[in-house]
């Protein structure tokens, strides 16, 4: 008893029965978590009392653009919107950062939206979610600016409208085109049926490519765009003029029969592209792995650097072919890119206007492509010399791949509709349905999501793309 | 008198867990060595072409540094504050008696069985009403909470598990509680204050949903949120995806090496046995 | 009367103690959860403001039950969580006692344990990814040319293979989380109890099925809530992974969820699957309590 008095004023202990000293540092740590506590507190609350609202020149009207600023095409925009700036001295433009990724960005614009947050002034919109924001209400109608939609490409124009007004300008388009490899392929494939046949050709010669064809077949948004363009093919749609749903018609079941064999049949697909997204299908190409890919324009230019790529000089472009064996069948392009809205909630819409028109400017789009080598979606540029050297593919392919060009449907609904068609392609392609019951059951699944939703009026009305 | 085959076992175990625990983080290094190309060529275990450009693109093109700084405002602060608060709770909730504590602990609790993204929505309007978005306080408050319950359950489960008869014995010699408080049980506590110092500080280093969701720029991104937006629409830069990784993870790794010692008792109580 | 008020005074400096904690929680809490009950109650379709937000009572509730890709999504979770969990603790418990003993290296043991757990979740499953990659991923080349497998296999299109990487890539970063949650535990346990053993004479063996597990329960109770509370959660990794691919065959709840909520903009239906989650977990967090044997408002035995 005494003893242990005796150590407990002494600062030793008995944890666990055994004489123990309390060390020392474990006592130092104490105090100063002490001290570094009343610290902090002082600093936590000196942090949230300067977190206050950024003051602004009252005079000045301050814009936030929000897009795509990475790497060239974020000194680009910075470079355009100082320009801006100087012929519109009264207008101060912020740029604001948001992530490239389409699903990121998406939600970060539905929570600002949502909440009714005036900043970004200016919304980059996917093509496919215009529609969406604008039943929404968050982005204004633009017919009170009297814009000359005249002069940009139909389809984009299309996929911009809803309920017959037009809710966003069109910026870049981005194209699905085929890719091929010009020193295993003689020319330009004039239809799918050739396209197989001569990648097979391409594959059983000695020396010859790993794989025949390569695209984005993973469970996402660019197997819809792949899809369609293999529905065009055949002369299918998922949506017809009146706004029914014909997406399990007899040419879309052979559409998707046709991607099928493409895996199981001829094998000029890999199954790894069933896992693909853009990259991945890149790398394959770029590596000198495969006769053909479908993807869009962008890996042009890091597939034309001798440094990295395997087939710089050694490809081409075109359009994706249609079927030789449907009669209703053209050659098909699915339709991506961005576009340019304005925030309903902005305090400064007719000068976001202003921005949007700028940008959207022949000008300034001759400038995106030579910097970026992204497609203009004026139709007048592509007789412009200048663009000739900007873009990598010769004007006459690009200009035909945009034309043919079909937005998917137009519709509030849309990333809904395309989760369930994008479930029952996957099904049908890694072989846990067939493509008839696969293709029914996304017929029927739509109709029940427009009936549920009361979309079945507006989509008739005002139904457009594939 | 030891029994080796018992000690190979244990040993050989370990270095097989250790292998599989490293080896994923072995092959980030390489990647990130990797010109990009190659990635995606050949695998190889061992790096056939280094190159340094994606370290280098992190800090001139990227300015990597103040993500860091950013999260480590936010790490170090959200853990400073969540381990004196949640020791203080705890302290009530494993020594004294008083009812509602059940109740409390399930409280505590509740917060983290929502899934976050559904929380996201009404949070941003929350903090957005305070005037907290874009701001550190904005997203130390909201760590704080996800990561309270953890410390408050670990910690009250410690402080339940070591002896109240120290405790006794220094109330009869006169000590205040507080006095027994600070000198005798938080002493005791270390291991687990050191265990959930770090498990939040990690917690809050990795969160990416909400860190995306309330800053606006690059003044008070933190360290996950900059590495998402390395990515274009299409593209995926993984070489400097996976040397941004490499980067963020030194930081933890030092702060773990610091601290490991703390994580046991045993030794580091200068025991003197008899 | 001394008894009582002493008991006040306790009680007072009880909730003094953890009104700091409830305090912040409930500052930011109350809000969020509140909303997303209400918002459960009615129909919010934020792509068609024009039906506006009338409240349905249960028709949430309702449609969830009849769906069957929400009871699918719940499998997936469960047998995700289910697995991943085992694992873990198996793995977890044989690491904290690996890092509680004395040997040379053990604080590079300790440190580089934790370098899973500190890595992002994102890049984590990239890195998973991109190891599971059919054509340039190093797990196809290590099993081919160890003669397991005959040619590269497609790991993400079968249902079966594509949990394989899921689930490595949760164990390998969870189980240092696992791990230091029952280190700490360990710490707590009397080493006077093994030295008694030992005396007497029982092997290392029955010392861990007598002393350390039973002292360790309120540890694994913590783990195991912690660890369901986050299966149930995961997100992040499936989504990189597998996007809840093929099909929808590795979809979890939390997916579903994001979906619902944040794709379709169906924040009525969202909010009432958060709340069916929320429910689930805590359902189980009781079931964790009383099945272990441990009472919360009062002390150990």
């Amino acid at each position: 008893m005494g003893s242990r008095d005796g150590a407990l004023a002494q600062g030793r202990l008995y944890p666990r029965g055994k004489l123990v000293e309390t060390p020392p540092r474990s006592r130092r740590s104490v105090v100063r978590l002490v001290t570094l506590s009343r610290l902090s507190t002082a600093l936590a609350l000196a942090s949230v009392f300067g977190a206050c609202a950024r003051t602004s020149n009252k005079n000045e009207t301050v814009l936030t653009f929000s897009g795509s600023a990475l790497g060239a095409e974020g000194t680009l925009v910075q470079k355009q919107l100082k320009r801006f700036m100087v012929l519109n001295p009264g207008i101060r433009v912020e740029l604001q950062r948001t992530p490239d990724d389409a699903s990121q960005r998406h939600q970060l614009y539905v929570q600002w939206l949502n909440a009714r947050v005036g900043n970004p002034s200016i919304l980059q919109l996917d093509v496919v979610w215009t529609p969406e924001f604008a039943a929404a209400g968050w982005v204004l109608p633009l017919s009170r600016y009297g814009p000359s939609s005249g002069e940009f490409f139909p389809a984009t124009i299309e996929a911009n409208t809803w309920a017959g007004k037009l809710y966003a300008l069109p910026w870049f388009a981005d194209v699905g085109l085929l890719y091929r490899r010009t020193d295993l392929i003689s020319g330009e494939p004039r239809t799918l049926e050739e396209m197989v046949a001569s990648a097979r050709g391409a594959m059983s010669r000695r020396g010859g490519p790993r794989y025949g064809i390569v695209w984005q077949g993973a469970r996402y948004e660019g197997l819809i765009t792949g899809f369609v363009e293999y529905l065009g093919a055949f002369g299918g749609r998922i949506i017809d003029d009146k706004g029914e749903v014909v997406v399990n018609r007899p040419e879309a079941v052979r559409a998707l029969e046709f991607m099928r064999d493409e895996l199981y049949g001829s094998h000029v697909a890999p199954l790894d592209v069933l896992t693909w997204h853009e990259e991945e299908a890149r790398f394959a190409f770029q590596n000198g792995n495969a006769a053909f890919m479908r993807n869009w324009p962008y890996p042009v230019a890091a597939m034309s650097d001798t440094a990295q790529s395997k087939v710089a000089g050694k490809f081409a472009v075109s359009p994706m072919p249609k079927s030789g064996t449907a009669p209703a069948g053209h050659s098909t392009a699915a339709l991506g890119g961005a576009q340019l809205a304005i925030n309903a909630y902005s305090e400064h819409p007719n000068a976001a206007y202003k921005l949007i028109a700028y940008l959207t400017a022949p000008e300034q789009m001759l400038e995106r492509a030579q910097a970026v080598g992204q497609y203009p979606t004026r139709p007048a540029l592509y007789d412009d010399p200048r663009l000739k050297t900007a873009i990598a593919i010769p004007l006459d392919d690009a200009r035909r791949a945009i034309e043919s060009a079909t937005p998917r449907p137009v519709t509030p609904i849309y990333t809904e509709l395309s989760e369930i068609l994008q479930i029952e392609l996957h099904r049908a392609l890694v072989r846990q349905a067939e493509p008839r019951d696969a293709l029914n059951s996304a017929a029927a699944r739509i109709n029940t999501l427009i009936d549920r939703t009361g979309m079945r009026k507006l989509m008739s009305q005002t139904s457009r793309g594939q | 008198m030891k029994i080796r085959w018992q000690n190979w076992l244990f040993g050989g175990a370990l270095v097989v867990l250790m292998m599989f625990t490293l080896f994923p983080f072995y092959w980030a290094i390489v990647a990130s060595l990797t010109p990009e190309a190659a990635l995606f060529r050949e695998p190889s275990l061992w790096p056939t072409h280094i190159i340094f450009d994606h370290y280098r693109a992190l800090f001139d093109e990227r300015d990597f540094i103040t993500p860091i700084r950013n999260s480590l405002i936010v790490a170090g602060t959200t853990t400073f504050f969540c381990l004196i608060v949640g020791t203080l709770a705890a302290y009530a909730l494993a020594r004294l008696e008083f009812r509602g504590k059940a109740a409390i602990m399930a409280f505590i609790l509740a917060v983290t069985m929502f899934p976050q993204i559904s929380i996201v929505s009404p949070l941003y309007l929350l903090l957005r009403a305070l005037h907290l978005i874009d701001t550190y306080p904005g997203l130390i408050m909201p760590y704080m909470t996800f990561a309270m319950p953890l410390t408050v359950w670990v910690l009250t489960g410690s402080i339940r598990q070591i002896p109240k008869d120290l405790e006794e014995a220094a109330h009869v010699d006169g000590a205040s509680r507080r006095q027994s408080f600070t000198k005798i049980l938080l002493p005791l506590a270390v291991p687990s204050l050191a265990t959930t110092g770090i498990l939040t500080f990690i917690y809050c280093w990795n969160e990416f949903l909400f860190a995306l969701s309330f800053t606006l720029g690059p003044e008070r991104q933190t360290v996950p949120v900059a590495i998402a937006l390395f990515r274009g629409q299409y593209q995926v830069p993984w070489g400097q995806i996976l040397a941004a990784a490499v980067v963020a993870t030194a930081p933890v790794a030092v702060m773990v090496l610091v601290f490991q010692r703390r994580i046991v008792q045993g030794l580091t109580a200068g025991a003197v046995k008899g | 009367m001394r008894r009582i008020s002493r008991l006040r005074s306790e009680a007072r400096l009880g909730w003094a103690l953890v009104s700091p904690a409830l305090g912040v929680i409930a500052l930011i809490a109350i809000f969020p959860l509140g909303w997303t009950f209400w918002e459960s109650l009615h129909l919010h379709e934020l792509r068609m403001p024009w039906l506006g937000q009338p409240f349905v009572g249960l028709a949430n509730y309702a449609e969830i039950a009849k769906d069957p890709r929400f009871w699918a999504a719940l499998g997936h979770t469960v047998f995700f969580t289910v697995v991943s969990i085992s694992l873990e603790l198996l793995i977890g418990l044989f690491l904290a006692l690996a890092m509680n003993r004395v040997f040379r290296g053990r604080g590079f043991v300790r440190a580089a344990v934790l370098v899973p757990w500190a890595i992002p979740t994102v890049v984590a499953a990239l890195l998973w990814r991109f190891i599971f990659e059919s054509q340039g991923g190093i797990a196809n080349a290590l099993l081919v040319e160890a003669g397991i497998l005959n040619q590269p296999m497609v790991w993400f299109i079968e249902t079966a293979t594509a949990w394989v990487p899921v689930i490595l890539a949760d164990v390998w970063k969870t189980t240092p989380f696992v791990a230091l949650l029952l280190l700490a535990g360990l710490q707590n346990i009397d080493l006077s109890l093994y030295e008694a053993a030992a005396v007497d004479g029982a092997n290392a063996w029955w010392q861990l099925r007598h002393i350390t597990l039973p002292l360790l329960k309120p540890a694994i109770l913590v783990t195991l809530i912690f660890r369901t509370l986050d299966g149930f959660r995961v997100f992040d990794l499936i989504y990189v992974l597998t996007g809840g691919g093929p099909g929808t065959s590795t979809e979890p709840v939390a997916l579903y969820t994001f979906n619902a909520l944040l794709q379709n903009l169906r924040f009525g239906y969202g909010s009432a699957l958060s709340v069916v989650i929320f429910a689930i977990t805590f359902g189980l967090a009781l079931l964790y309590v009383k099945g272990l044997g441990v009472r919360l408002g009062g002390d150990e035995a």
